[in-house]
This record gives structure tokens, C-alpha cells and sequence, in this order.
């Protein structure tokens, strides 16, 4: 058991708890970006070496039209090597990952602010606004039935 | 003697210094007019009216270019993702103007900004919903029995979807790169989204915002979509054109309408997770889309370099649908050069009038049917009635 995962006592022991979940959710979050942020210098250091072999024979003149050959190099190898890891299962899984658990993070947040300033203010939530909508929704397409039928049966007639 | 031949060198290595700062300089100068002058930049503006809305969508008639037009008017369905002005993004670069000078009337939806009271929207609701509803107007205010539904990307999907489950309403389908297939790895997007947690996104942000997608749109080629184009721009910042069309073009890329979160769970998981719609096995409001259900003429439009929807992803709407009039065609060019590219205006929109104009006529069996009750509820559904031309087109159709 980590310190992260004491459990709370005495009167504010909810709103403890619901604090402490911040940290393995930052953790998770944090680690997977390490791990995505290793594969990126990974894979621009492969850039840069192909980089460098392809430049190796052109010379150390400086005018515009080398700076223009070295940069479209440049832009063509990178652009190459790092589509060639985009498209690989590895990163579409990181991608997965790091989205998902940001996600976690955010709504951890979300429901912090709801709890810790929203409510006390008796201002409406999230969760308050989406069963407006949800019964705004239902209530749209009811009419819509309706008047479809109504303007059937005015036809029929 | 030393003392001069030193002077000169210097001098040469000056004017050689000078000469290389000279043209830089002089394109600066030029560019700070060129974008002093730059006033607004304007989209969409070939002539026409908001004929019928429902909630956010709208539904645009376009101002016919000449004076009989086609009596099968073409409606055109862009996709959910970004607007619909991409077809009409400068009167030089406009696939709706085209169109309009090659003799068809024209109608365009536009999907609009879903809000947080579209969260719930469905693939439903814009199919038999909104786009049902839209066809139907078209259908009544042009007094034409069937129209021509012209789907863009996603939009071409969902007018797949519509000409499945409504056939009788739609006399010719055109698929303008669109995607049916989605088990393919030649676009990294089929690639990401399979790897999606689609359900945790839309519960989070109930209408999954257009930065976020357009996020996933850069990381296709970020070297490209985030350095070079810009790094090509400024190499061509003194010229006026140029700087309004790359201007333009930026308007609409970030110009990123957020997704109805419904809508988008169903087309990730049905469409790009488990590849239902070409095993024809999607539902949408508790019915199947069977693609054999299209008869009618289609012409599948692909393009050869597209990196959002490749070729294999459009083609197998060809084989799947039981039409006998079918044709696919490739254009060498990209997905967003379909539309704005020259090829777009030279090549693709002539074959489309080409292919379309001999299958828009109308015979005797379909001339007009809509009623004065039509008329009255067309009426009532206009926001914006300035239609009058159009109902005296339908008049005199019907007479």
C-alpha cells in the first residue's frame, strides 16, 4: 500500500478519499506520457540519423538554395521516419492509452470543481445540464412523431 | 597594392551580402502590402438562400446559373466534420458553382455547430431525421420525384446509408471519396481508432470537440501539416491570391464543428471499430442497412493520393450495392484536392455534369406529384421565405 492509498478518517473522510484518487490517477497518466515521450526521442533520433546519412556528401557550402535542398531533406526524412511510427500498433495503442487516462484526469478534475465550488454555490453541474438535455432530446423527437402522424392523418383526410 | 586588392575583396563580399538580403527584403516589403490590403476573407459566396432549417441544420438553395436548369435538382451532404463551404471555398475553387454553371440546381446542407443539447443526437436523427427531412423539401419544392444525393467523405457514408433505406427517393447516388470500408491500415486514422476508447470520450465530453479530431488530423503528417505549409506560405506571402486561398483553406481547416456525441460513438464503433456497414449489418433507429438496397445509378468518385480515405476504404461501395449502372472513378490527387485542387475544377466536376446530366432527366412517369399540402408544409418550414422563384419553377414543371 502506497501513502496515496491510506484510507481517510473522521468527518471529512469523503471528501478526502475522493482527493487521494488524484494521485494514482496523476501516476498513471504520468507514466504512460514518460513512456510515450521516450518513444518520440527514440524515433527523432532515428530521423536524425537517416538525416545525417542522407546529407552526409553535400558539402559545407552556405547559400539559399543548400539551406533550401538541406531543409527539404530534412522535412522529408522526418516526416517519413515519424509517419512510419504513427502507423505502427505500438502508438496507436500508446495513443489509446494517453488519451484515455487524460481523459480520467480531467474528469477526476471536473469533479473536483463540481464538488468543491459548483455545488456549494447551488450552481448546476454537468451531470444537472446533461438530464436537461437528455429530457430536452426526448421531448424534441416526440413532437417530431407527432407531427409527422398528425400531418399523415391530415393527408389521409 | 595590398591595401586596394583587400578593399576591393571586402567590397565584392558586400555586394554579394547585399544581394542576398535584396530579394528577401523586397518580398517583405511586398508582403506587408499584401496583407495590409487583405480584407475579410469570405467563403461560400456564390448566391443562395436558407430554404428550410431544423435545429442547427441548414439547408441552402443554390441561385440556378442559368435558365433551365436540370429538373433532377442535386443535393449536396457534406460530412459532419468541418463545413460544408469547402465545396464552395472561392469562385474560383468551388465545386457548387461548377456544377451550377453546368445547368443543375443545386442544394447544399449544412450540419451547423452541435451545441450541448445535440449530445444525444443519433446516426438516426441526421439520417431519417434531418436528411430525410431535407430531401423531402427538395423533393417538394422542385416537384421531382427522386433527387440526386452527392455525398462528401462522411457525408457520402451517411447518403450511402440514406439511399439504402429510402431508395424510392433518390434517383442517382454520387459517393464523392467516401468512406464504406473501414477494415484498412492505408490511412492512419482507421489505424488510431480501432484503438480508441470511444465509449470514455463521449461520456466525458458529450459532443467530442473539433480541436480535439483536428488534433488527430495534424498528427497524420505533422511535419507537413504543422512546418512546411507554413514555411511554403511564407515563401509565397507576396502574392495576393495565394495569400487569400492559404488563408481560406486555414479558415476551414480549424473551422471544426464539435461531434454529437451519440452520433460519433455509433460511426467509431459500428463504422471504424467493427466494419458493420459493408457487411451490412448497421443499424441505425432499429433498422438494417443493407447496401444491396441501392439500385439506383452511383458513381463512386475516388482520390488516388487521399491519406484521410483511401481508395480501399471507398471502392468496395462499388461491388456491394446492386446497381447496374455503377462506375468508379480515380483522380490523381488528394482528398482535399477533390475539392479545391485544380483538378478538382478542370477534371472532376466536368465528369460528374457528364456522368450526371443524361441521368437527370426526368421522364413522364416522374414529373411532379407534390400536392398543395406539400406546398402549404414547405411553406411553413421556410425560415427564410424568399422561394418564390422556386415554386414558380414547380408550377410550370406541373403545368
Amino acid at each position: 500500500m502506497n501513502i496515496g492509498e491510506i484510507p481517510a478518517v473522521g468527518p471529512s473522510r469523503e471528501k478526502t478519499e475522493k482527493m487521494m484518487k488524484f494521485f494514482p490517477l496523476f501516476m498513471n497518466f504520468y507514466n504512460v506520457w514518460m513512456d510515450s515521450i521516450s518513444d518520440f526521442s527514440n524515433i527523432s533520433l532515428e530521423a536524425m540519423n537517416r538525416m545525417h546519412d542522407k546529407t552526409a556528401n553535400i558539402g559545407y557550402e552556405i547559400s539559399p538554395e543548400k539551406n533550401k535542398e538541406i531543409y527539404n531533406i530534412w522535412i522529408e526524412t522526418y516526416s517519413d521516419t515519424f509517419k512510419e511510427f504513427l502507423g505502427t500498433g505500438h502508438f496507436a495503442r500508446d495513443m489509446g492509452k494517453i488519451t484515455s487516462l487524460l481523459i480520467d484526469a480531467q474528469k477526476y478534475n471536473r469533479e473536483m470543481l463540481e464538488e468543491n465550488l459548483l455545488k456549494p454555490m447551488n450552481l448546476p453541474t454537468s451531470t444537472d445540464i446533461d438530464e436537461v438535455n437528455r429530457e430536452l432530446y426526448s421531448l424534441k423527437k416526440t413532437v417530431r412523431e407527432l407531427t409527422r402522424k398528425i400531418n399523415e392523418l391530415s393527408q389521409e383526410k | 597594392m595590398n591595401y586596394h586588392r583587400k578593399n576591393d575583396y571586402f567590397m565584392i563580399q558586400t555586394m554579394n551580402g547585399l544581394n542576398l538580403i535584396e530579394e528577401p527584403f523586397i518580398k517583405f516589403t511586398k508582403s506587408c502590402e499584401v496583407i495590409s490590403e487583405l480584407t475579410e476573407i469570405s467563403v461560400g459566396t456564390t448566391p443562395h438562400e436558407i430554404v428550410y432549417s431544423e435545429d442547427k441544420m441548414k439547408l441552402f438553395h443554390y441561385k440556378p446559373a442559368v435558365e433551365n436548369p436540370c429538373q433532377v435538382p442535386v443535393l449536396m451532404i457534406y460530412a459532419l466534420v468541418n463545413r460544408y463551404y469547402i465545396l464552395d471555398l472561392s469562385p474560383d475553387k468551388s465545386v457548387i458553382k461548377n456544377l451550377l454553371d453546368k445547368g443543375f440546381d443545386v442544394y447544399a446542407i449544412d450540419w451547423g455547430y452541435p451545441s450541448g443539447m445535440d449530445k444525444y443526437l443519433t446516426i438516426d436523427d441526421y439520417v431519417n431525421g434531418y436528411l430525410n427531412n431535407a430531401v423531402d423539401y427538395v423533393r417538394r419544392e422542385s416537384g421531382a420525384d427522386k433527387i440526386s444525393l452527392l455525398g462528401v467523405c462522411v457525408g457520402g457514408t451517411l447518403s450511402a446509408m440514406y439511399a439504402s433505406l429510402h431508395p424510392e427517393k433518390v434517383k442517382n447516388l454520387i459517393s464523392f471519396v467516401a468512406p464504406i470500408n473501414f477494415d484498412t491500415d492505408k490511412s492512419l486514422l482507421n489505424i488510431w481508432a480501432k484503438e480508441m476508447d470511444v465509449d470514455k470520450i463521449v461520456d466525458y465530453y458529450g459532443i467530442v470537440p473539433g480541436d480535439f479530431l483536428n488534433m488527430g488530423f495534424l498528427l497524420l503528417d505533422p511535419f507537413r501539416l504543422m512546418i512546411d505549409k507554413y514555411v511554403g506560405f511564407l515563401e509565397r506571402i507576396d502574392d495576393k491570391k495565394t495569400v487569400e486561398n492559404f488563408l481560406r483553406m486555414e479558415k476551414w481547416i480549424f473551422d471544426s464543428p464539435g461531434q454529437a456525441g451519440e452520433a460519433y460513438r455509433q460511426f467509431m464503433k459500428d463504422c471504424y471499430q467493427k466494419n458493420l456497414l459493408i457487411k451490412n449489418k448497421m443499424e441505425i433507429g432499429g433498422k438494417r442497412i443493407n447496401l444491396k438496397k441501392i439500385s439506383m445509378p452511383l458513381l463512386n468518385i475516388m482520390a488516388q493520393f487521399d491519406h484521410l480515405v483511401p481508395n480501399e476504404s471507398s471502392q468496395p461501395l462499388t461491388e456491394a450495392v446492386s446497381s447496374t449502372d455503377k462506375e468508379s472513378m480515380v483522380f490523381p490527387t488528394g482528398h482535399i484536392g477533390m475539392f479545391v485542387g485544380s483538378k478538382s475544377q478542370n477534371e472532376v466536376c466536368p465528369k460528374i455534369a457528364q456522368w450526371l446530366k443524361p441521368r437527370s432527366i426526368t421522364s413522364k412517369d416522374e414529373t411532379p406529384k407534390s400536392t398543395d399540402a406539400d406546398r402549404d408544409q414547405n411553406k411553413t418550414d421556410v425560415k427564410k421565405s424568399k422561394s418564390k422563384k422556386s415554386n414558380r419553377k414547380s408550377k410550370e414543371i406541373k403545368k
